[in-house]
């Protein structure tokens, strides 16, 4: 077997790496573990949430990313579910509030429009929260779209481009001796190719450590909720500003007495296009472990209802959970293994992954491509750590 | 069974929507639930999920008891989230 570039693992940033590189007339060929989507991709959130991205470089390519989403169902062919909803990030404490403040104006001069709320208005746009919050921030960019759509369309759209998808294809090593891609030994034979991407989300360290990059990508398990499907209960997506500060700032939630607060509980809400409500979230280091947990479905109750008392009623048809790709200071990495020539890596996204993935797609294809990013990619350095 | 017939009623999917999920690559009971929302309802797939597997394994012509299951997922039934507040906090 023969390609321009083997794509490595089949969650959203595989796809969506295998659908720009195809369409850029790379001759691709897909390979992945188990089946499309049935990993990180399938067990998340949809948010395409702006307001949680860090204000530079990376609110940069989310604001790109949310702009290709308006057009991508049309581009790829199939009912995507997104929608720009607005967004809002709830605050609890005087303390949140300044920092919410600050973070707000740093977004507004990166380029996104983020206005603050006083309780009674925040109330008015979303009805199920409590009287206790203090307000919240708002930006009308922030919306939602169906991750598994999304993954399965990017694969679709690939293969209509000619690419060719191997499942069930574990890779077995990556070919590159002297640092020198030569091609991936899978487990149903060797394909050669000048260039491979790895994307496998938090399988990357098992591929890449053995060309010597040390990767610090990390499992960080996040649990969700599924409500029955309901009338329409909210306008658009919600988080809160302690899930926000744990995300960047993870020994916040380690030294904690609050139970909820050391599983890294936060506050997501999210109404899918099927009615079913979507309660998340928790951020903890657990290993490759991806079964919910009683203390985590219980914590995630206990805070969702105390900022959204008007779940109560709902009932729970199902809780998941899934592995996130953490890094240390909360960027993907992008770009090429330094020492290596055709060994490059879109992994890490943590919670970003859905909404940064037609930017990572794009942008891979770019540089493995050579025709030159559109972005500077060097605060996504493989090799920065 | 003809190809309107409903296999996941919560969901409304039907056989023909089954079998689509199939020829679009789906290779696991999972793969179709994620294509086509059977299983994801209320009864979260109690009833349809040994309908779609041996509809799977018709197709890829193996005994239905070689089709990988669902994967499991709990509360076993739908509970209020109240209910479930009240049970889990002492």
């Amino acid at each position: 077997m023969k390609a321009d570039v083997v794509v490595v693992g089949g969650g959203i940033i595989g796809c969506a790496c295998a659908y720009y590189l195809s369409s850029a007339k790379k001759r691709v060929i897909l390979v992945e573990r188990g089946e499309i989507c049935s990993e990180t991709s399938s067990s998340c959130d949809g948010f395409v949430i702006l307001q949680s991205k860090s204000p530079g470089i990376h609110l940069e390519l989310a604001l790109e990313s949310a702009a290709r989403y308006e057009c991508l169902d049309r581009e790829l062919d199939c009912e995507l579910e997104y929608r720009r909803t607005g967004g809002m990030i709830v605050i609890e404490t005087q303390e949140q509030l300044a920092v919410m403040e600050a973070i707000a104006r740093r977004q507004e001069a990166g380029g996104l429009p983020v206005q603050m709320l006083g309780p009674v208005e925040a109330r008015r746009r979303e009805p199920v929260l409590s009287r206790h919050i203090l307000g919240a921030t708002y930006s009308p960019l922030d919306g939602q779209v169906n991750p598994m759509h999304v993954t399965l369309a990017f694969a679709r759209a690939a293969a209509r481009n000619g690419a060719t998808l191997m499942e069930h294809t574990p890779v077995l090593e990556l070919e590159a001796p002297g640092g020198v891609l030569w091609g991936v030994r899978t487990n149903r034979g060797f394909i050669a190719a000048p260039a491979a991407v790895v994307a496998t989300g938090v399988f990357a360290p098992e591929l890449l450590e053995p060309l010597g990059l040390e990767v610090p990508i990390r499992p960080r398990r996040g649990q969700v909720l599924v409500t029955e499907q309901a009338p329409p209960l909210l306008t658009g997506v919600m988080l809160c500003a302690r899930y926000l500060a744990i995300k960047y700032r993870p020994e916040l939630a380690q030294d904690a007495s609050d139970p909820g607060l050391r599983l890294g509980v936060g506050f997501g809400l999210e109404q899918a296009d099927s009615g079913n409500i979507l309660i998340s979230n928790t951020r903890e280091f657990a290993g490759f472990d991806k079964n919910p947990t009683p203390e985590g479905i219980r914590e995630i109750l206990r805070y969702a209802t105390r900022l959204a008392p008007a779940l109560e009623h709902l009932h729970i048809i199902r809780a998941f959970a899934g592995l996130r790709p953490y890094t240390p200071d909360g960027l993907p990495l992008l770009g090429q293994v330094p020492g290596t020539q055709g060994v490059w890596v879109a992994a890490g996204h943590e919670g970003d992954g859905v909404a940064l993935a037609p930017i990572t797609g794009l942008l891979m294809s770019q540089l493995v491509s050579g025709t030159g990013p559109a972005f500077p990619v060097e605060p996504f350095s493989p090799g920065r750590f | 069974m003809n190809a309107e017939t409903v296999l996941c009623r919560c969901e409304e999917v039907t056989r023909e929507e089954i079998l689509e999920a199939i020829a679009a690559g789906a290779t696991t009971v999972d793969g179709i639930k994620r294509r086509t929302r059977a299983g994801m309802g209320l009864c979260q797939g109690k009833t349809c999920s040994r309908l779609v597997a041996r509809e799977l394994a018709q197709v890829l012509n193996t005994h239905p008891a070689h089709i990988l299951p669902p994967r499991p997922r709990p509360p076993v039934r739908p509970v209020k989230i109240s209910d479930w507040r009240c049970n889990h906090e002492g």
